[in-house]
């Protein structure tokens, strides 16, 4: 029987209130938000788009389109009145130079195109720290930052050089009569030519003070080793020698000589007999600890202690030593017993700042013989030379007035030491040489640009054994000029930077053109340092450096910065180091402090994976002493020393350019020159949102990143029983993945095949592919909120997966049923192995997305490769969809046009578009992209040999991630040709496919993991 | 202007430096000319190949006018300058001196294979009285007239119209005259059509029919049309410099690579810089050219395209020297072949490699006055030439390889025997070859 009964929704329907009426008259609780997917949101305005607007906008865009497409712009070609020499339109031109930003040194090749740089890559064979990180790779970028100072400023109003130059030469004067200090402020100053500068200012003006400032300091470190040897610098690290490495949180493979150490790490890293073993003390997981075989946890302030045991045991003295955990006790044990086995051919490190650890390491070393054969202090580096002592000193000197004038050159203190900005109140005069009005140049009276280094000339002595210079590859594109030709006329030189860089390198005798086109020259050192007698100072100030060490102040909670891919902060504008995920918690844009799971739930932070997958997490307030730091988002991170937390420095920039403005929090501002301190902690209001890239942790009992233990190896050589191939049952018996096979096979004889090979062994994690791949490939960045939703670019990502304590057959042991022993699997360990797995578009040849693509986008090629045509993509993203490896990236935005990306996609700028790979398209909205193999690398070097009229020969050249990684884990190159080093990984008895049972016969195979240990 | 009223005695106008240095080289290898008797006309051929990269007859160049030098030297120093200028310097002759010191110290070639009779007939011919030169000589090169009018004939179509309506309504009148002469009633023009239309529109058959050929043929018209949005064959903008491609490549056989050097190495052919074409036309300021009917064409006076590319590069032509400190100007040329940004096209890789010739795209540029662009370049003309054009396998990364390794030839005649081996074959139809 009908009924008219009628169901409220509720009681404003049932009062038919305005409200209740107008809901029932539209679709839509809520207006959709069509602006945003129409992208223009200037053009759309505020105006509320109906359906019918819209189908109107339809029919007008379409229409217009068609008439635009009819009448062709005319477009201009012109060409150079006078053409360099140099030059070919059209093809790359290469310069040797020497890449530093302030923080890192590295020997480079700058790729130019049509006179502008776009690509950084590595230096020649032999160069001292040839490579490049991910900072070298995309200090390009950097170049073409818009925020960069273009004109002299003084008090706030731009100006000319004469002006800065004769206010200088005035106040320098004045400073004379009045008595005051001339100080010139600094980085590490590592440059010869520099050097006589600050030499002839010296003898010119009695006044004068140099103060040499690393905004993550090694002060006290440098303190100890100028001490022992005489020589203020570091001893060089020479693992060829060595059979052990202990690092006491030093992260090696992300410090200041980056490139050389993984190099050398990786090249002993070898599967093999005398396979290096890597232990690694720490608080905070990094990338070294990362990459170790066995890891220990220990608290930053025990570290003096644990050092001073281990110096016990090795030399059989009786240092004091402080209270130390069991743990840490027991596994120092351990450690001493190794490093024993290992004498002199180990190599004790140790990081942060404090000149105690520095000492007792230095003795520890010295107990072992190891001074002179892996610590090599006949080889001293001069990358690093602040000095905070007279740092303090003068800012005493500010405050008290006795300042007259100021010179601060590449140097921004008041970011990166507290105090420092009240201090120059009382300066009178200060003169900023700098890129960017940053936080210390916007507090002086005047600022004035300095060139870039790829703008500019100079030397470098990185090493007592090498001399770097560094040429302008481009016109300055501001109205900059080299501190040492503003600094020169101050006592009286005239000389131009290129003719003091000609002038160092005729006194070190070389040869001027072949130094330039080499970008540097090996020299002989005359370093007097003596290993055996470094090595008895060592020993003997090691009671009295142990009594320092325990009066080390521990607490409940202790915190340690550390450095992410952005650095010291020097690059911190850059976006392309913003948007690489961290190596170890794949979050992007943000820094935080890692917690350990069990202070998580002692203090009540929470991080919560919100319903579309994001993390969300509580924020803290951070207090050392009497520096508080607020608003701190809070990280649990697997692998954190319990009562210690971790911070990366580099972020909180205020005035740095419009990327790096508001990222983050300042950790500088916590005032910890040591590295690390006593925090305390209280969880705030509030939360964080976190980008994070991956929300998986664990492997979950897949076989995604094989490894076996250097003793399985070696037992087997074959790895049939560590590497086992899948197998499929047909009724033509058991077969491998490769031969249950549906598809007709391509031909891939004929022609050639390319291949890539990954060795999981050599990977670091350390994601200087990633840039590298995204400067190749124009990839568009795309900002926090979008990697946020998942909607990341990169063609290359590096997939981090912790060990979970839970295995299948624990689960068997202790009767856990299928969703219990997954959900317990899902749960990285308290202290996991981290393995890294660099992933990009595989090249099937059985391609799943190929088959499901309904417009014939991407197809398969006869060199294996599957290529992308995006002007026939229409979008249905089909292929992502069915991608087993999830490498397919989808324009879901004009990154290079929509608003929303202005601050964070330089091809939004006039200048940041000029860093763009001209021979690679530019994407736009809709469109489906991927990982080409560096197809434009592959064609150009098929091109060459065709214009040689030579064979193909093997190395010939490479994509830009196998070029950009230091360790060389990434082999590329034609399978088909005889004998060709790809050929030879692929027979290797470590290699396997990725997800090999799904039959999809990738291009790209990785060589499986071994861990040094038993 | 202190420009030289002299008229042009000579005919080897529009000769380009180019040709001049290849004749240079070709004559200063020959010992002994054939002819030993002083000639004006062997003269003429002489100074062409000797003197005139450094001399005219009427104006200094890089050396001094030589117009009526009879008059100004004697023969036997002369005789001595031209044979060995050095040796008449280093002996002490003040007049040589003092002109070397007036030509700011450049020095002069020596000519010692030339024989006194040799010298004697250029001298000859420097003294030669001004001619007017002579239209159709053998080394005249006529600028030829671009764009003769066809001849319009718009009228004469209109008249015969007009005769055939005349004719029409004449027949119609006749038509209409038999039909009452029969009985029947006279109908217009107009009630024919109409009951021509009420018939086929009520033919099922043919409006079936009609309905499919005009939708045939709108589809067709259609598709057609749309393949040509942006195709922009034929397209000939007006250039900033009315260079001709027809003087240049054409009558005075540059090689396209001379100017266009980066097609060999590049993916851009390249256009040339304007200190290219100064190679050239720091000589050629077109002064010389005639006009059909002989005359010149400038009056005597320099191209004003040619003086474009003077004031682009800041060249004096007066004082023969560049202009110290000059603004430079840039030429903005019209790009013609504007391939869109998703297609990768690689000069080198066609020029070199595939030794494809530049008029197999390009088209008769030799004989374009003004450049045109020839092809369609659509995708489809690229693929059809993939198709069929064969891969040059000599060239040794084809035909090499490493000892005891197979070569590419090797490997593609196990796979396709004795098949023609197109570039489709070793993967040139994959999108990603081009699109990336």
């Amino acid at each position: 029987m009908a009924t008219d009964k009628v169901y409220w929704k509720g009681f404003d329907q049932l009062a038919n209130s305005e409200v209740s009426q107008r809901m029932a008259q539209n679709e839509f609780a809520t207006e959709i938000p069509m602006e945003q997917f129409l992208g223009d949101d200037k053009l759309m305005g505020n105006a509320q788009t109906s359906r019918r607007d819209f189908l109107k906008y339809l029919g007008f865009s379409t229409a217009a389109a068609t008439l635009a497409a009819c009448e062709s712009p005319i477009v201009e070609s012109i060409p150079y009145v006078v053409k360099p020499d140099s030059l070919t339109p059209g093809m790359p031109t290469y310069y040797a130079s020497a890449y530093t930003d302030g923080q890192d040194f590295a020997s480079v090749l700058v790729k130019t195109r049509e006179g502008r740089p776009i690509k950084i890559e590595p230096g020649d064979e032999g160069r001292f720290n040839r490579g490049t990180n991910g900072r070298a790779q995309a200090s390009v970028l950097s170049l073409y930052d818009s925020a960069r100072l273009r004109q002299p400023v003084k008090a706030g109003v731009e100006t000319d050089w004469s002006t800065i130059e004769g206010d200088l030469k005035e106040a320098v004067a004045a400073s004379v009569t009045s008595g005051k200090q001339f100080v010139l402020v600094t980085g590490s100053v590592f440059s010869p030519s520099f050097k006589s500068l600050i030499a002839s200012l010296r003898q010119n003006y009695n006044n004068f003070n140099h103060v040499e400032i690393d905004a993550v300091s090694s002060s006290e470190v440098l303190d100890v080793w100028e001490a022992l040897t005489g020589a203020r610098a570091l001893p060089t690290v020479d693992f060829a020698g060595a059979d052990l490495v202990v690092s006491f949180g030093e992260d090696f493979l992300n410090g200041s000589t980056a490139q050389q150490m993984s190099k050398a790490f990786a090249d002993r890293r070898k599967p093999g007999q005398g396979m290096l073993r890597h232990i690694q003390v720490e608080s905070n997981l990094s990338l070294s600890g990362a990459n170790a075989d066995k890891r220990i946890k220990i608290k930053p302030s025990e570290v003096g202690s644990a050092l001073a045991y281990v110096y016990n045991k090795v030399s059989g003295s009786n240092l004091t030593v402080g209270a130390l955990s069991a743990a840490v006790q027991s596994a120092m044990d351990t450690v001493s017993k190794e490093l024993v086995a290992a004498k002199g051919r180990s190599i004790v490190m140790v990081g942060g700042n404090s000149g105690a650890n520095a000492h007792l390491a230095a003795a520890v070393n010295a107990a072992l013989g190891n001074l002179g054969t892996t610590l090599r202090v006949d080889q001293p580096i001069f990358i690093r030379s602040g000095n905070d002592r007279s740092l303090a000193n003068t800012m005493a000197d500010m405050k008290a007035g006795s300042v007259g004038t100021m010179v601060l050159v590449g140097a921004n203190p008041a970011y990166v030491r507290p105090g420092f900005a009240e201090a120059m109140a009382k300066v009178d005069y200060s003169l900023s040489l700098t890129d960017r009005l940053d936080e210390t140049a916007s507090l002086c009276g005047a600022a004035a640009p300095v060139p870039h280094y790829l703008e500019s000339w100079a030397d470098f002595m990185p090493i007592s054994t090498e001399l770097a210079v560094s040429q302008p590859t481009i016109r300055p594109l501001f109205n900059s000029k080299p501190a040492i030709e503003v600094l020169g006329s101050l006592v009286g030189e005239t000389k131009s930077a290129k003719d003091w860089v000609k002038a160092t390198v005729a006194a070190k005798g070389l040869s001027w053109s072949q130094t330039l086109h080499d970008g540097g020259a090996t020299v002989s050192a005359s370093s007097s340092a003596s290993a055996s007698e470094a090595a008895t100072r060592a020993m003997a100030g090691a009671s009295e450096a142990a009594k320092t060490a325990t009066k080390m102040q521990g607490g409940d909670f202790e915190l340690a910065l550390y450095q992410k891919t952005v650095g010291a902060g020097n690059q911190s504008n850059n976006p392309w180091l913003h948007e690489l995920p961290d190596p170890i918690s794949r979050a992007a844009w943000d820094n935080y402090i890692t917690v350990s799971a069990k202070d998580a739930l002692a203090l009540g932070i929470v991080n919560e994976t919100q319903s579309d997958g994001a993390l969300n997490g509580s924020l803290v307030t951070l207090k050392a002493g009497d520096y508080t730091l607020e608003n701190v988002p809070a990280l649990i991170q697997p692998g954190q020393a319990q009562g210690t937390f971790g911070l990366a420095v580099g972020y909180g920039r205020t005035s740095a350019g419009r990327v790096a403005d508001g990222l983050g929090v300042n950790a500088y501002a916590l005032n910890l020159p040591q590295g690390s301190g006593v925090v305390s902690i209280t969880v705030q209001e509030g939360e964080h949102e976190f980008a994070s890239t991956q929300l998986g942790n664990t492997m979950m009992g897949r076989k995604i990143v094989n490894e076996v233990t250097l003793a399985d190896y070696m037992a087997d050589q074959s790895g049939q029983s560590w590497n086992e191939k899948p197998t499929f049952h047909t009724m033509d018996g058991t077969v491998s993945a490769n031969d249950a096979n549906l598809w007709t096979n391509h031909d891939h004889e004929t022609m050639h095949m390319w291949n890539m090979s990954i060795d999981l062994n050599s990977c670091t994690g350390c994601g200087a592919c990633v840039i590298a791949c995204h400067l190749e490939n124009n990839v568009p960045v795309v900002g926090k909120q979008e990697i946020r939703n998942f909607r990341d670019m990169h063609w290359l990502r590096i997939d981090r997966y912790y060990s979970s304590d839970m295995s299948k057959d624990r689960a068997d042991e202790e009767n856990l049923g299928g969703i219990d022993m997954y959900a317990a699997m899902e749960v990285p360990g308290e202290s996991p192995d981290v393995v890294f797995q660099p992933v990009m578009c595989q090249h099937c040849n059985h391609a799943p997305c190929e088959t499901v693509c309904p417009v014939g986008a991407t197809v398969h090629s006869r060199e294996g490769l599957n290529h992308m045509a995006y002007n026939r993509c229409i979008g249905t993203r089909y292929c992502a969809n069915n991608c087993p490896y999830k490498v397919r990236r989808f324009n879901w935005f004009n990154y290079q046009k929509n608003e929303r990306f202005t601050s964070v996609n330089p091809a939004q700028d006039d200048y940041g578009r000029m860093v763009l790979n001209p021979d690679v398209t530019v994407r736009s909205r809709g469109v489906m992209e991927k990982c080409t193999m560096c197809i434009q690398r592959i064609q150009y070097g098929k091109l060459e040999a065709k214009k040689a009229g030579e064979p193909l020969a093997d190395g010939a050249f490479t994509t830009a991630c196998a070029q950009a990684c230091d360790t060389g884990a990434i082999t590329f190159g034609d399978v088909n040709t005889a004998g060709s080093r790809v050929q030879v990984a692929k027979n290797d008895a470590r290699s396997y496919h990725l997800l090999e049972e799904v039959g999809t016969q990738p291009s790209v195979f990785y060589q499986t993991k071994v861990r040094n240990r038993a | 202007m202190n420009r030289s009223k002299t008229p042009i005695r000579m005919r080897f106008f529009a000769t380009s430096a180019l040709r001049a240095l290849t004749i240079i080289l070709m004559i200063s290898t020959l010992t002994n000319p054939l002819h030993a008797e002083v000639d004006a006309e062997l003269g003429k051929k002489l100074f062409k190949a000797n003197c005139a990269s450094c001399h005219k007859l009427d104006k200094k160049l890089v050396g001094p006018a030589l117009g009526g030098v009879t008059e100004r030297r004697s023969e036997a120093w002369l005789l001595s300058w031209i044979r060995n200028n050095a040796a008449l310097r280093a002996s002490g002759d003040a007049d040589a001196i003092a002109i070397f010191e007036e030509y700011g110290g450049s020095v002069m070639t020596a000519f010692e294979n030339l024989s006194d009779d040799d010298i004697q007939s250029i001298l000859a011919y420097t003294d030669m009285p001004a001619a007017a030169p002579a239209p159709g000589g053998k080394d005249l090169v006529p600028v030829p007239i671009s764009n003769v009018p066809a001849e319009d004939n718009t009228t004469l179509l209109y008249i015969l119209g007009g005769f055939l309506a005349l004719f029409t309504v004449l027949l119609l009148r006749i038509r209409n005259t038999l039909k009452e002469v029969h009985g029947d009633t006279a109908t217009t023009v107009i009630q024919d059509a109409n009951a021509l239309t009420q018939w086929l529109v009520s033919n099922k058959r043919f409006m079936t029919a009609a309905t499919i050929v005009v939708t045939v043929a709108f589809l067709y018209q259609l598709f057609w049309f749309m393949m040509g949005v942006g195709v922009e064959q034929n397209y000939q903008p007006v250039q900033p410099i009315a260079f001709s491609h027809k003087i240049h490549a054409g009558d005075n056989q540059v090689d396209c690579n001379y100017c266009h050097s980066s097609a060999r190495s590049s993916k851009h052919s390249g256009i040339p810089s304007t200190n290219v074409c100064m190679n050239c036309h720091m000589y050629i300021d077109g002064s010389e050219i005639v006009n059909e009917a002989g005359a010149l064409k400038y009056a005597g006076d320099r191209s004003p395209e040619i003086a474009k590319i003077y004031a682009a590069i800041g060249w004096d032509a007066e004082n023969r020297t560049y202009i110290e400190n000059y603004e430079q100007k840039p030429v903005k040329w019209i790009r013609l072949h504007n391939l869109p940004d998703l297609a990768y096209f690689n000069h080198a890789q066609h020029v070199t490699a595939g030794q494809v010739a530049c008029q197999t795209c390009h088209g008769p540029v030799e004989e374009m006055e003004v450049m045109y662009q020839y092809s369609e370049l659509t995708m489809g003309w690229c693929i059809n030439c993939h198709r069929e054009t064969e891969v040059k396998k000599a060239n040794g990364y084809y035909a090499n390889a490493e000892e005891g390794t197979q070569t590419i030839n090797e490997r593609l005649a196990a796979k396709f025997h004795d098949e023609k081996i197109t570039v489709e074959k070793i993967g040139g139809l994959e999108c990603g070859k081009c699109h990336y």
